[in-house]
């Protein structure tokens, strides 16, 4: 928001009327431009200040003084959150000799990779064995809530942020293709794309996890449900994108810059892919912003199905649901679904919000509103 | 579009959502039931011979009754359709006295003739009911029902064509003969009439040549009338009913010859697939249009009234009901509700008398609270996993025992499963009535670790991933991941998970993909046959790939045994082969954890999990004065 | 107008037609069969059964002869709900969702509507942002953690709601705010984006330009022009909300067809997963040409070839 619009609309009017010319002299990118109106909109900045907040949580996890996620204390099932005292808990990482102990470490943490390990090995260093007390409660195997929360919001943000680039990238392609080829190809494309469309997704869900699970068996190879789960959603949400680019595109395929390329014999695939697809960056954006959100749900729901990811891994869909089985009117345990809710749902809630934020700075309809 | 239409467009809209409302209310609302409860799920079929379930158990129970019933308390058998019953010296033959009075719901009488049609049709190949197998210590039934033939056996031989003045759905017209020979036609493919059906040994590719009272006459299995002039089609080729054990001699007797002794065939009578369908009903209508609340006729306490899909049953009194004086409930409705909260939720606003299961998670604190209306009883049921024994190591009978001797079972039930199940260290329960059940191993992870160490494997050093299989269920994964960590912490071993939704984790089961699997059986009569002899070499439940010799043997002895005591004994030691073999765990014995409102009276906890609804009444004024408190 | 509706016809049946054979062959491609269960069932016995059921035909008659049944809208005997057909299993749930469905669409519409023109007119201002906030919170949680705290909330703590059931209307409200509540944030999300692109339209400027009060430019003009995103929105989201809600069924024990859909697959239920399939993309194409219909009311413009 422009800082003296309350005080004279006319004047904040020609302001920015001025102010867009004179970007306009210096050459503004519409990249820059958007970044400057979105800086202005507070909403949006702060929903990406804390996006970035999360991520950053997400990555460095392993570093952090937290409980193991996995571990199981059954004598502290159902413990209530507690603040104090904050910092007596101890989670076994070293050996005798003082060296991390890789052993101790996968039971805690899983698998890990390397930077992970790295990350760890950091932690023991600063910290040493410690960790943080419950804050927010344990679950009914005893598993600290805080900790699940963290590792579990690595999973689904993972989850997220891939299979929505998984749909992009198919339906970048897919839709630039269609609508760049027109006529008889497009129109079959298109079709193909109103049939899966309506086809149920439960059906395909089940579908891809049991036959990629009969891959899995028969490779003898373990890859776990959460890279099952980056093809799975990936595969359902390209359908809409697909639909997004090729109007695009097709708006797009016969502006000036297209015909120059395509004089100076630029092949198809070049022009479709070094000319046509950058200039929808705007959209694919802002659907990235509102696709995340979407597939993170959708994590939620198979959560409930039970067919989303494997324990002992966690993610906040498959903590939701557990929560949810907690509620009855005989006994709340309410830290159990209020902890995870809020991390679920200020994520999303600051996904919707940026997009919404996006989509308003890349509107050009829009900019001196 | 027109403008006129334009204008209309926002009022149709409104139109059609005010019309959504009064049409989802125009379905009307039924009076409460005087005993509501949660059926768990909706039910398959009120047909006896198509189900298998606990739910569809409840409701058959309900509207049907058998030759006899359990007592709701001690679950031994008490009078039903049959007032009493002779067993013969040999224990082989039983004879049935049927009651004078007994009715179905439209006032005809229950007759033996009722019962040897239903026992036909629920053994008939065409039926092909999954619990057939219950009959089949019948002479000549496990024959009938499997279409095994024997050259010289007398036959009887379904025709296409049906008996004058039959009903709708009565079937062909049968002639009875004796088999002379059969002919394998060239492949048994040609012909293109039809396909082969399997290796079950009569195909359509086959010419029977049957003697019928004197005359020699060719069949062949078909759907369309023969081609050829000498060869006529027919539907079905069966070992003739007559010689199979089952017999009316007169309306109100009923014999019934077994191969061998069997000594819960008594209990057996009380078991709901083998309940009777009325046969001018099924055969006027048809299935599955007889089971329609419209056209059905039962012969229980109760009858069908009405049905809607995942929604409710509504059953109420018949008042043609041999004990219909001590039948105190009017109206029972069987909600079938799948979430335990919402059923949890619905009991505790009173919209419900019963619920056959509470949360898990809630057990504790339910307990705590001390409320009279819970209880959790054990029953005949248990959980267990099974081994895959062909994949290494767990071909390694010193790995096997190792892991269950590693594996806390009272941890699991006082921390996952929490509603006081029992931790079992057999695979068949210990309450089994008249048995002994042999043990395997205690807990005791430092043999186990030892056990370990002997196989090869100190401390886990390269012991491979051991994977656990289970389907998809809340509980299912919380047991899992608490061996898991078990494993891990007691043998140094790494356990992975997988977890696969229903039908693709029996398959994995049936084919072998898996290296621990969880299984539970609930039993279907109080014997401990019920729980061994899934474990067979020639059982087709036995995914354990375990195969011995003794076992099979002991077993087999034991299902011929006339001394009930020498049996059980022989049952004994087979489960003490299966106990040091340990193709499975055994992790716990169920409990039922229920809720039923303290106002129902006559409400009992079994070991069977059944509750004759005839027994119950409910005690109006303290469910007023509840109600008002 | 009617060469349009036709050729629409035309593509429903082919694309119904495409959509059958590709999940008639997911479906077969899946490991596991309908009458596998924990108990065994003896070889002899099972055979007898998937002969009952055609199943021990080779795949290619089995296509044909369901594909024949789905064109007579008949598809055989569920093999889960025994004593029901398909047609009977969806004649039951339809209306039952149908009606739930439209009550949260309603719901939803009006809410949506209304809070997405509130926040795009007052852009920026606290109520935009309170609105939003709390439309964004309907897409934001899941909506089984919705249904359960409503469920806490207006049945024991307030007790103004039964638990669950079907049958009156106060049966009817909480699930229907539940199943209606991510759509109410959808639309209300669309309007606003809508409403903020027509209000900087020239058309508008006119409006306002020949002194037509601020509420008639919104309703009698802007509000047209802002709904078309959300039309376009409405055709695949009823077709989605009038075949159920699986999670919104399961709390409340309603007898929708919701829960069918995700059994029918789970349990390989073949015949009843193939009617819902074909229902769905029936409905869904319906919807859809509705959609287009309505276009001509919101834009004049639009003319239907």
């Amino acid at each position: 928001m422009h800082p003296t619009w309350q005080q004279s609309p006319q004047d904040a009017e020609r302001l920015a009327e001025l102010l867009a010319e004179s970007q306009r002299i210096q050459g503004l990118s519409l990249g820059r431009d958007a970044w400057r109106r979105l800086k202005r909109t507070r909403t949006a900045m702060a929903s990406l200040g804390f996006l970035v907040l999360v991520g950053v949580l997400a990555v460095l996890t392993p570093l952090l003084p937290i409980a193991s996620p996995r571990e199981v204390h059954t004598e502290r099932r159902f413990a209530p959150p507690e603040l104090s005292p904050f910092w007596a808990e101890r989670i076994p990482l070293v050996d005798d000799e003082g060296r991390v102990d890789e052993a101790a470490v996968t039971a805690a943490f899983g698998e890990l990779n390397l930077l992970d390990r790295a990350l760890v090995r950091l932690r023991v260093a600063l910290f040493g064995e410690h960790c943080v007390a419950s804050v927010c409660g344990t679950d009914e195997l005893g598993r600290d809530v805080l900790a699940r929360i963290f590792w579990g919001g690595r999973v689904s943000l993972l989850v997220g942020v891939v299979a929505a680039l998984v749909s992009l990238v198919i339906g970048v392609s897919y839709g630039a293709v269609s609508g760049y080829l027109g006529g008889l190809v497009d129109d079959a494309m298109m079709r193909l794309v109103d049939v899966l469309y309506a086809i149920p997704f439960i059906f395909v869900v089940i579908y891809l996890i049991t036959v990629l699970s009969a891959l899995e068996a028969s490779l003898n190879k373990s890859f776990d449900r959460i890279t099952l789960f980056f093809f799975v959603v990936g595969a359902i949400y390209w359908l809409t994108m697909a639909r997004v680019v090729r109007g695009q595109i097709i708006s797009l395929k016969n502006e000036q810059f297209a015909e120059a390329a395509r004089t100076i014999g630029a092949g198809r695939a070049r022009i479709i892919f070094r000319h046509l697809v950058p200039n929808l960056l705007s959209v694919v954006i802002v659907y990235l912003t509102l696709t995340i959100p979407r597939v993170m749900l959708f994590e939620a729901f198979l959560s409930f199905l039970g067919l989303g990811v494997e324990p002992p891994d966690v993610s906040w869909g498959l903590l939701a649901n557990q929560g949810l089985r907690v509620i009855t009117p005989v006994r709340i345990y309410w830290w159990l679904v209020v902890f995870p809710a809020i991390a679920l749902g200020a994520t999303l809630f600051a996904l919707n919000f940026l997009g919404d934020g996006l989509r308003d700075a890349l509107d050009p309809r829009l900019k001196h509103r | 579009m027109t403008s006129t239409g334009r204008t209309l467009f926002p009022y149709l809209a409104a139109g059609a959502m005010i019309a959504a409302v009064v049409w989802s209310l125009s379905f009307g609302t039924l009076e409460r039931a005087d005993f509501t409860f949660v059926n768990s799920t909706e039910i398959k079929s009120v047909d006896p011979a198509m189900v298998t379930g606990q739910p569809e158990g409840r409701i058959i129970r309900t509207i049907s009754e058998g030759l006899l019933g359990w007592d709701p308390e001690t679950l031994a058998p008490v009078p039903g359709v049959a007032a009493s019953y002779d067993v013969s010296d040999d224990k082989k033959t039983y004879t049935f006295h049927l009651r004078d009075d007994a009715a179905w719901s439209n006032g005809e009488p229950v007759t033996a003739d009722d019962f040897s049609y239903s026992f036909r049709r629920f053994l008939h190949p065409e039926i092909a009911a999954e619990y057939a197998y219950l009959l089949w210590d019948v002479v000549g039934a496990e024959d009938f029902s499997t279409m095994r033939l024997e050259v010289g056996q007398p036959v009887e031989i379904e025709l296409l064509d049906r008996p004058e003045g039959a009903l709708p759905f009565a079937p062909g017209r049968r002639i009875s003969g004796v088999l002379k020979e059969v002919i394998e036609e060239g492949g048994g493919t040609d012909g293109g009439a039809d396909n082969t059906d399997g290796g079950n040994g009569n195909g359509t590719g086959k010419v029977y040549v049957v003697d019928v009272g004197g005359t020699e006459r060719r069949f062949r299995r078909g759907d369309v009338p023969s081609a050829d002039d000498d060869v006529e089609a027919c539907r079905w080729v069966l070992r003739d009913f007559e010689t199979v054990g089952i017999r009316a001699p007169d309306d109100h007797t009923l014999e019934i010859t077994l191969k061998h002794p069997v000594l819960y065939f008594d209990k057996l009578m009380g078991f709901y697939p083998l309940f009777p369908v009325n046969r001018t009903c099924v055969e006027t209508y048809g299935y599955p249009a007889w089971t329609k609340p419209e056209h059905i006729v039962s012969n229980g306490p109760f009858q069908l009234k009405f049905r809607r899909i995942r929604d409710r049953i509504r059953m109420e009194k018949n008042p043609h009901y041999w004990g219909r004086d001590d039948v105190s409930l009017e109206t029972i409705d069987a909600l079938a509700v799948e979430s335990v909260t919402t059923a949890l939720n619905m009991y505790m606003t009173g919209e419900v008398d019963y619920v056959p299961e509470v949360p898990r998670t809630i057990l504790q604190e339910i307990q705590a609270q001390g409320r009279e209306d819970f209880s959790a009883e054990p029953f005949l049921a248990n959980y267990h996993y099974l081994f895959n024994v062909e994949k290494p190591p767990l071909d390694d009978v010193r790995v096997r025992r190792a892991i269950n001797m590693a594996i806390n079972k009272q941890e699991i039930v006082d921390t996952v499963t929490q509603g006081g199940e029992i931790p079992a260290r057999s695979i068949v329960p210990p309450m089994v009535s008249g048995y002994s059940a042999a043990e395997c191993d205690a807990y005791d992870p430092e043999a186990a670790r030892a056990l370990l160490a002997e196989a090869g494997y100190p401390g886990g050093k390269g012991f491979p991933t051991l994977e656990i299989l289970y389907n998809t269920h809340e509980t299912h994964q919380t047991v899992a991941e608490l061996i898991q960590a078990q494993l891990r912490n007691e043998l140094g071993i790494n356990v992975g998970l997988r977890n696969e939704e229903w039908g693709t984790c029996l398959n994995s089961r049936r084919t072998g993909d898996f290296m621990m699997c969880r299984a539970g059986w609930i039993a279907d009569y109080d014997d401990p046959n019920t729980f061994l002899d899934m474990f067979m070499t020639s059982n087709p439940n036995n995914h354990t790939r375990w195969s011995d010799e003794e076992y099979d043997r002991l077993l087999e002895e034991a299902a011929e045994c006339e001394d009930p005591q020498q049996r059980m004994q022989m049952l004994h030691d087979a489960e003490a082969v299966l106990m040091s073999e340990m193709p499975v765990v055994p992790l716990y014995q169920y409990v039922r954890p229920t809720m039923v409102q303290p106002y129902v009276k006559g409400f009992y906890n079994n070991a069977l999990d059944v509750h004759p609804l005839k027994y119950v009444s409910i005690d109006k004024e303290l469910k007023r004065e509840l109600a008002g408190h | 107008m009617l060469v349009f509706v036709l050729k629409r016809l035309l593509w429903m049946v082919l694309t119904v037609w495409a959509v059958f054979t590709v999940s008639f062959l997911l479906m077969r491609a899946v490991p596991g069969g309908p009458f596998d269960s924990e108990r065994e069932v003896p070889p002899e016995i099972k055979a007898n059964l998937e002969k009952r059921y055609h199943l021990d035909e080779p795949l290619y008659q089995q296509y044909f002869r369901q594909l024949a049944g789905a064109a007579r809208f008949d598809f055989g005997p569920s093999y889960k709900l025994a004593d029901y057909t398909v047609g009977e299993v969806i004649a039951e749930g339809l209306p039952i969702s149908a009606s739930l469905g439209l009550l949260a669409m309603s719901f939803a519409v009006v809410l949506g509507v209304t809070a997405g023109t509130v926040s795009a007119l007052r852009r920026q201002s606290v109520l935009d942002v309170t609105l939003m906030s709390i439309a964004t919170i309907g897409i934001a949680l899941p909506n089984f953690i919705i249904a359960s705290i409503c469920v806490i909330l207006f049945v024991f703590v307030i007790p103004i709601f039964p638990a669950a059931g079907w049958g009156s209307i106060s049966n009817l409200i909480l699930p229907a705010f539940c199943l209606g509540a991510p759509f109410a944030a959808y639309i209300a999300r669309l309007t606003r984006t809508g409403m903020l692109d027509v209000m900087g339209q020239d058309y508008i400027r006119t409006a306002r330009a020949k002194g037509l009060s601020g509420r008639t430019v919104v309703v009698k003009h802007a509000l047209r022009g802002a709904l078309l995103p959300v039309a376009s929105y409405l055709g695949p989201a009823t077709a989605d909300i009038m075949t159920g809600s699986l999670v919104v069924e399961q709390i409340f024990a309603i007898p929708g067809l919701g829960s069918h859909f995700v059994k029918a697959a789970l349990l390989r239920d073949f015949p009843l997963a193939m009617g819902l399939v074909v229902l769905y993309t029936v409905l869904l194409y319906s919807m859809n040409l509705l959609v287009d219909i309505s276009y001509t009311y919101f834009d004049p413009r639009v003319r239907l070839e």
